[in-house]
């Protein structure tokens, strides 16, 4: 296949790699190469370009990178492979920190660490199989709550709603749950309670509900007491004092996906009127 | 079979005179894109070209069948759905051109043991029907997330009984066209992901309609980024 | 795919929200959710949406002969398909038990209803009718497909336009729209699908059930109505027992909703005609809501194709000479010529191919172990009486003959040759009768 070489020019002048500095918070798409910090000196406008440098090049600054979701490490670059906003966030030694793409996806794929809400499908011996949204089912030992021994065993239904954490979560295998952190307490996670009432968003609307700086939470928690389970693969568990209000907090929710910071002050500050 | 193609054209060649392609009237016809329309589906798109309209839809990566299971890449389906009638032949031969062309941008290694289906429906066909397809598969996989090592989009060219290339050709002019091509191309280096042709046509004007398709390419991804930063600018 | 499973806590909320006269959209008990109706750029073509349901509608005609016993009848025909677009767990290609459900019903509903007048239809009584069929596509489950699927099936035949005709003597001439404007169908009424939700054995009801309202519901009625409150089909199912009352109230909310719902249609039927009419813009690309953030819209771009030949030609000059092909053709035998050198064909036997063109004598055991298989029919009454092993030729065989390659092949070569009957062959003519098998 002959490439045309003459007609790209235009577009690799619009395309070529630029800063990852340049474009933060910028919509990315899949295919930009991204340069990190380092390299932009080297591979600037107009700049020899001579040097390749490495993300771990020892001489030079060593700074780790870290590629979230949306990023991979292609040769010295970045490229990314989802469409969203870039974020950055700078770790406690400067330089480096990590990058990743925040994207409005549905689907969930399992992460270690992450804290999720499972619906139990079945139970088969000694484990239980939960529903997380991904590929496929996670696993779910007995033992994996608290103060669960072989005699005191759970009492886990199935359909039961499930709040754990991942302990195994990577591509080749299949993922597990447990309902206990490393001391063995539950630290909040396990059954979730009969009442309430669950529906899914995007899991980008999560991460932005789950954000240290956002206020949606708190202007949600001002209007009616509630609990409340964010689960990293877009399920969200609400209940207040009466359905009513559940079905309130819930459609709030779910519509804060497509509001701006502003759109929302309004939207509470008439709610809280009423 | 690329043998005798390329003797095709030569002979074809040889025995006209060619008449190059007109500058102006090559256009794209108005483009219209709808995101995420569909609740059920991973990730969804509408794509209109002028009255060709094409829907998507996206699951992935999900669970897959255990025949279909590869364990170190996803499975990637295609399935393209008449708007009258039952699949035909046509439509598994188009299937299998798109399922060629997202096989080569989507990072299925990263996803291994899963499936990613592309379901896309006919709503209209008014011309340049599997560029829309490839157009709204690509919004559809990107509204889903599915990891990509690039953008592609479809770009269909007609030549005219006088070689009159036409970019983005009506039913009308397909029909009465001598030969139709239409190819795919990837974002970052334009490159040819995938080409079907019918038709008869030399080889110097396969080269001209790639150029044009290049060319047209450029403004459709022109389109793809601007509604995409669109729809990212409230996040 | 599996569809994800309903918790039990979505389960104990969504009746007790029923309880309470809630449901989870904010709609009261007997509210419908929005319609919105669009159509396309050909007859016949519209989408409807009931909130997040969507279905698509298309109408096609074609003549045919009619059927023996209504000669002078028009053929309708409904197909209702659940595409994997519109929930995961619809698989491509089968006939799911609620898939049927659906087309029975749809069947009941608009053809028993006798809605279209079939006789219309007609075009040459016995010879020629009309079949109109109607095809509908679920694009979105979010429950009561079989609402938004009657009011797209309906919608969509009071749309459609078949092309003119005109019978003198035995010819039929059909005109295009240039020529003569199509016509629409006669339509008598316009039935329409109205589902009832009932919960708790009967005691709570609901009007257009979403997807998770239908998972948790005990049963459904639905009644099939036009606006002159005439009835045309019902059908309760999932087993529960009703009172004459509760379907007696049940038909009067369906006679108020069917009234409403006709009202809309025709509303959308008449400005697409206006529109249409005035010259204005109409097809789906006008009913995509410019204020959504997630839609997009760009004019006819004129893209600059001026410089394309010089392009092409810069890469042509650029570009090898292609390799010499050859310029004889090659004439296998008569009607089956070769122009160069043939690459590997990727169609059915392809394993044959590849092995003709080197001459090792490994690949021409193969070519002849292929040519036993392809003769078995012939060969086998031959074969068999003389050497055991060689009856064994089926695919399975292959492989234990493959173990010994120094003696079986050769005795499998000459038996081949005396079962087809042919003398002493060179490879040449094995090659030849491969050739000519391939191009059968």
């Amino acid at each position: 296949m002959a490439e045309a070489a003459g007609v790209a020019a235009e577009f690799f002048a619009s395309n070529r790699a630029r800063a990852a500095r340049a474009v933060l918070d910028q919509v990315v798409l899949p295919g930009e190469e991204l340069l990190l910090p380092e390299q932009e000196d080297g591979e600037g406008p107009g700049g020899a370009g001579e040097r390749p440098l490495r993300l771990n090049a020892g001489a030079r600054s060593r700074v780790r990178v870290v590629c979230g979701p949306g990023l991979r490490r292609c040769g010295d670059r970045l490229l990314v492979t989802k469409c969203g906003r870039l974020r950055h966030k700078e770790p406690g030694g400067g330089g480096g920190g990590v990058y990743w793409v925040d994207s409005q996806q549905k689907r969930y794929v399992p992460v270690k660490g992450d804290h999720v809400i499972g619906i139990v499908t079945a139970k088969s011996g000694d484990i239980f199989k939960v529903d997380v949204g991904g590929s496929e089912p996670a696993s779910l030992s007995y033992l994996a709550f608290e103060g669960a021994t072989k005699r005191n065993r759970p009492n886990v239904q199935v359909g039961d709603l499930i709040y754990g954490q991942f302990v195994v979560a990577n591509k080749d295998m299949e993922p597990e749950m447990v309902c206990i952190d490393s001391c063995g307490r539950a630290n909040g996670m396990g059954v979730i309670g009969q009442d309430g009432l669950l529906f899914k968003v995007t899991l980008g609307l999560i991460r932005k509900l789950l954000a240290p700086d956002c206020e949606i939470l708190q202007e949600v928690g001002k209007l009616y007491p509630l609990e409340i389970v964010f689960g990293m693969n877009g399920r969200i568990w609400v209940k207040a004092k009466t359905i009513q209000q559940t079905l309130i907090l819930a459609n709030i929710l779910e519509a804060c996906e497509h509001m701006t910071a502003d759109q929302r002050k309004q939207i509470f500050s008439r709610l809280a009127e009423s | 079979m690329e043998g005798a193609m390329q003797n095709e054209a030569k002979i074809r060649a040889e025995s006209k005179t060619e008449s190059g392609p007109r500058g102006p009237g090559c256009s794209l016809r108005h483009f219209a894109c709808e995101q995420n329309l569909l609740s059920r589906p991973d990730g969804s798109a509408s794509f209109l070209q002028g009255d060709t309209s094409v829907l998507a839809g996206v699951y992935g990566p999900a669970e897959v069948k255990v025949s279909k299971e590869i364990f170190n890449k996803a499975t990637l389906e295609v399935i393209l759905r008449p708007k009258t009638g039952l699949p035909g032949v046509a439509e598994k031969s188009r299937e299998r051109l798109i399922r060629n062309t997202c096989e080569a941008v989507v990072l299925g290694a990263l996803h291994p043991r899963t499936s990613i289906t592309v379901v896309l429906q006919v709503v209209s066909d008014a011309g340049s029907l599997l560029a829309c397809c490839l157009n709204a598969a690509c919004m559809a996989l990107v509204d889903a997330g599915v990891p990509m090592r690039a953008l592609f989009c479809g770009v269909t060219c007609a030549l005219d009984s006088g070689g009159t290339l036409m970019l983005d050709p009506t039913a009308k002019q397909e029909k009465e066209a001598r030969a139709v091509l239409t190819f795919a191309l990837d974002s970052v280096e334009r490159k040819l992901l995938m080409s079907t042709t019918k038709g008869l046509y030399s080889d110097a004007e396969l080269q001209q309609c790639l150029a044009a398709a290049q060319t047209a390419s450029q403004h459709v991804f022109r389109f793809y980024r601007e509604s995409l930063q669109r729809r990212y600018s409230k996040s | 795919m599996k569809e994800t499973p309903l918790s039990n806590c979505e389960r104990r909320f969504l009746l007790r929200a029923i309880e309470e006269k809630k449901r989870l959209d904010g709609r009261q008990t007997y509210d419908y959710r929005n319609i919105k109706i669009t159509f396309g750029t050909d007859y016949g073509c519209c989408i409807v949406e009931l909130g997040k349901t969507r279905v698509l509608g298309q109408v096609s005609c074609e003549l045919v002969s009619p059927k023996l016993n209504r000669a002078t009848e028009g053929i309708l025909f409904f197909n209702l398909e659940l595409s994997q677009m519109a929930a995961p767990a619809f698989e491509p290609g089968r006939q799911s038990d609620l898939l049927v459900k659906l087309n029975r019903l749809l069947e009941r509903c608009l053809r028993n209803s006798k809605c279209i007048d079939t006789e219309s239809l007609c075009v040459v009584a016995g010879e020629k009718v009309w079949q109109i069929r109607v095809d509908l596509h679920l694009l979105n489950h979010d429950g009561n497909i079989i609402d938004a699927a009657s009011i797209a099936a309906i919608v969509a035949l009071c749309h459609f336009r078949r092309p003119d005709v005109s019978v003198q003597g035995d010819e039929v001439t059909l005109y295009t729209p240039e020529e003569r404007d199509p016509v629409p169908l006669s339509i008598h009424h316009m039935p329409i699908c109205v589902s009832f939700a009932f919960f708790q054995q009967g005691t709570y009801l609901l009007v257009d059930p979403n997807e998770r309202e239908e998972r948790v519901m005990d049963g459904l009625l639905v009644i099939a109505m036009n606006k002159h409150r005439e009835i045309c089909t019902i059908q309760s199912s999932g087993g529960i027992m009703l009172l004459k009352d509760q379907v007696l109230r049940c038909s009067k909310i369906a006679g108020v909703k069917v009234m409403e719902i006709t009202e809309l249609i025709q509303k959308a039927l008449e400005n697409d005609q206006k529109v249409r009419k005035e010259g204005g813009k109409f097809g789906f690309a006008e009913s995509i809501a410019n204020q959504r953030i997630t839609a997009f819209k760009m004019e006819k771009a004129p893209i600059d194709t001026s410089d394309v030949e010089e392009k092409a030609e810069e890469i042509i000059s650029e570009a090898e000479p292609p390799s010499e092909v050859v310029s004889k053709p090659v004439l296998w035998t008569p009607g089956t010529a070769q122009i160069g050198e043939g690459i590997e064909n990727s169609w059915g036997d392809l394993e044959d191919s590849e092995k003709e063109d080197d001459d090792e004598g490994g690949s021409d055991e193969a070519i002849i172990l292929d040519s036993i298989k392809m003769d078995t029919g012939v060969g086998i009454s031959n074969i068999g009486s003389q050497d055991a092993p060689i009856v064994l030729s089926d695919s399975e065989e292959e492989e234990m003959i493959i173990l010994e390659p120094d003696k079986n092949p050769k005795k499998i070569r000459t038996q081949t040759i005396s079962a087809t009957q042919e003398k002493a062959p060179s490879k040449k003519s094995v090659k030849k009768r491969r050739k000519k098998r391939a191009t059968n």
